[in-house]
């Protein structure tokens, strides 16, 4: 008796009760150790083997976490959805003092609350990593607040599933369901104002590894979390709508919630509609978006010592040490000439969109003395056709995408390059280890050059004495090529050294 | 009336025996575990895939694809382990055990024709032998799961086992490749660990579900 009174005169504390009761018995409990070993096996492995880089992992969690949790979410919630037909207890709990639609809404909450502490544990774990490894930055809450929406909206459609259809078949065919929803959506994602970027798994923008120069854009994340409570509520209240889930009172509070969630849940796929992909790899909503959000970090980069510096971001503080050694070759041999930096820094990349779903990677052009080095995408870590990048592979990979430029600038490749020229460079690039070819593959007949394109004037058929003088000129010294440029740059940019004056 | 008061009647008053015992033995026990209900969600599952087989998928979707079909074929041949008697129902007879090892082997064989006719003349990745032994492989867990958690769970096995067989798939284009023979999924159709392993697992749920049955509590 006392418990009715209570439970009628305070409801709260009430419904506190039967959510701890809820808790306690929740077959969600018993699922968790399943969702967490599926969570360690992909998503844990795969966002631990990029580098710590905040945005990197974050937004790769973002897409595997919830994967991992969908399944055991979606058939946990189902199983518990259906108890009551599947215990033939409908008539016997129909005369309780809770409503019908008050017992399923705690019956989720307690699935929710426990796949919502199995997920941000999971998570929790990554981020404590990542915050020990990381040399720059803090962690994104965006992309956690966006899969916790994702839990309780897959927890909502599974228990909704298992309420409205209760049959032993009922919970797989929601886990599939859930996973196979989450997987078509991602793959449907084109384009940067596709509807499908509200799935949660979409994450911020088709890098993963933007925002480190430049602030985290929330806008397509606020949307998505938009869309997924709204989608829950419209779920949870429609449970609420038939005649014999609740009284008058709280079946009106359902359809409410129910409208109200359609309109936020329509109003998120709405405003993904307007999205457009901006220079710095992100989406922006305009109806969203905060112009501050997106402003450059300010961040003090991370040098080395020497006559030519390399510096990097601080979040790439890890890979200094290999990529200005990928560099070291190129930057002695050409120190101090005229057109040769003073600086290598590392820039910013500026993203455009190629349609359907392609995106080309450049740079802004070169100031001063200070070559800007671009690194590449993917980062170590991270498979090509099968393969893995190592730190080695990418640093030679960023090396080669500077090299080039540096040589052109000291010998002058801008315009047609006469033998001479592209002797010296191609020797430079070797030595520098930048490189891109044998000298037979750069000088010979191939048509190749050694900046990937045919070098204007060794073309065809080389002239005579291309490979000899490359041969000769290769095998000096990197100190004595660097005094002999010193010496005869201005002649040899000019175009007046010919192949037999090369040393 | 009971079998046992049966024996004692008059014979004119005993119920005439049915023409076909074994029939409808095999009839009520094929009903008592929704065996029709499992073979129209695996014919669900059998239309599902040649549908979806009809979407250009990229390629991670391509290969991913048919084991999510054949995943949830297996978690249904799992549920219809489960027994609504529980108890009262072992100690029915001898027949019970051959019952279920019966059930179990057509509805694996059901699904496994069915998931193949549905990718016959589709881009189908793996093809039939693949399905085949996915399928096998994953029933199996199914039953295991059937075995140790109850009918009602038994899809925790398959749909569980179906994350890391798809990651495996994932490994064979962004390596390093997973290449133990007991993620069958990520094996190549012909390759004979991963058919053994499929087949060792098939086996012990076969086993596990013939002679005890799913862990169901009577009444659910």
């Amino acid at each position: 008796m006392s418990l009715g009174i209570t439970a009628v005169g305070r409801p709260w504390p009430g419904a506190g009760r039967l959510l701890r009761i809820e808790l306690r018995r929740s077959a969600m409990l018993w699922l968790l150790p399943l969702a967490a070993a599926l969570f360690y096996y992909q998503a844990y492995r795969r966002a631990l083997a990029l580098p710590p880089l905040w945005s990197l992992r974050a937004m790769t969690l973002q897409n595997d976490a919830l994967l991992d949790f969908a399944m055991p979410v979606a058939g946990g919630a189902a199983w518990v959805g259906a108890r009551e037909s599947r215990r033939h207890l409908a008539d016997l709990v129909a005369g309780t003092a809770r409503s019908r639609w008050a017992r399923q809404l705690a019956a989720w909450a307690a699935v929710t609350c426990w796949a919502l502490a199995g997920y941000l544990a999971c998570t929790g774990v990554v981020y404590a990593i990542t915050a020990r490894q990381a040399t720059w930055g803090g962690p994104l809450w965006w992309p956690v607040a966006v899969d916790a929406a994702g839990v309780s909206v897959i927890s909502a459609a599974g228990f909704a599933a298992g309420a409205l259809l209760p049959s032993r078949f009922t919970a797989p065919l929601a886990a599939v369901a859930a996973f196979f929803a989450l997987g078509f959506s991602i793959e449907a994602a084109h384009g940067s104002s596709s509807y499908w970027l509200i799935a949660p798994g979409t994450a911020v923008g088709p890098s993963a590894g933007v925002a480190t120069f430049y602030g985290f854009l929330p806008d397509l994340s606020i949307a998505q979390v938009m869309f997924l409570t709204g989608l829950a509520g419209a779920v949870l209240g429609g449970l609420g709508l038939p005649v014999r889930a609740a009284g008058r009172r709280l079946r009106a509070a359902a359809v409410a919630l129910t409208v109200a969630g359609l309109a936020t849940a329509g109003t998120a796929v709405g405003l993904v509609g307007t999205a457009r992909f901006d220079s710095h790899g992100m989406t922006v909503i305009p109806a969203l978006h905060d112009a501050a959000s997106g402003a450059p970090v300010p961040y003090t980069p991370v040098c080395t010592a020497g006559p030519v510096p390399v510096c990097l971001h601080p979040a790439y503080a890890a890979d200094l040490p290999a990529v200005s050694g990928a560099l070291r070759g190129v930057l002695s041999q050409v120190a101090g000439l005229p057109g040769a930096p003073s600086r290598v820094a590392q820039a910013a990349p500026l993203y455009t969109l190629n349609p359907p779903n392609g995106v080309s990677v450049r740079t802004t052009s070169a100031s001063g003395g200070t070559a800007l080095l671009l690194l590449p995408v993917p980062p170590p870590g991270q498979t090509v056709n099968g393969a893995t990048v190592t730190p080695a592979e990418f640093a030679a990979q960023a090396a080669a995408n500077i090299a080039p430029g540096i040589v052109a600038g000291v010998i002058g490749g801008r315009g047609r390059l006469s033998p001479a020229q592209a002797v010296v460079t191609a020797a430079l690039l070797m030595d520098g280890r930048a490189g891109l070819a044998t000298p037979e593959y750069s000088i010979g007949g191939s048509g190749q050059g050694v900046t990937g394109r045919p070098p204007t004037g060794v073309t065809g058929q080389p002239p005579a004495g291309v490979a000899a003088a490359f041969r000769r000129f290769a095998a000096l010294p990197a100190a004595a090529r660097h005094a002999w440029l010193a010496a005869h740059l201005a002649a040899l940019r000019a175009g007046r050294v010919s192949l037999a004056q090369l040393p | 009336m009971t079998a046992g008061l049966a024996r004692f009647a008059p014979a004119a008053a005993r119920p005439a025996r049915p023409p076909w015992p074994g029939l409808r033995l095999i009839r009520l026990h094929a009903v008592s575990r929704r065996l029709p209900a499992a073979l129209a969600a695996i014919a669900g599952c059998a239309v599902g895939l040649r549908f979806a087989l009809l979407w250009p998928w990229d390629s991670y979707g391509a290969l991913q694809l048919p084991l999510l079909f054949e995943a949830l074929a297996a978690a249904v041949i799992g549920v219809t382990a489960g027994s609504p008697l529980g108890d009262p129902e072992r100690a029915t007879g001898r027949w019970l055990p051959f019952l279920r090892l019966g059930g179990a082997v057509a509805l694996t064989a059901i699904a496994a024709v069915a998931l193949a006719a549905a990718g016959t003349g589709a881009n189908l990745a793996g093809g039939t032998l693949d399905v085949v032994r996915n399928l096998a492989g994953l029933a199996g867990l199914s039953l295991l799961c059937a075995a140790v958690l109850g009918g009602g769970l038994a899809w925790t096995g398959p749909l569980g086992y179906l994350m890391p067989g798809a990651y495996a798939l994932y490994t064979d284009w962004h390596g390093p490749a997973l290449t133990t023979p007991w993620l069958w999924p990520g094996r190549p159709p012909h390759d004979a660990g991963a058919a053994l392993c499929a087949g060792l697992v098939l086996a012990a749920g076969l086993a596990a579900v013939t002679a005890r049955g799913a862990r169901d509590p009577a009444g659910e």
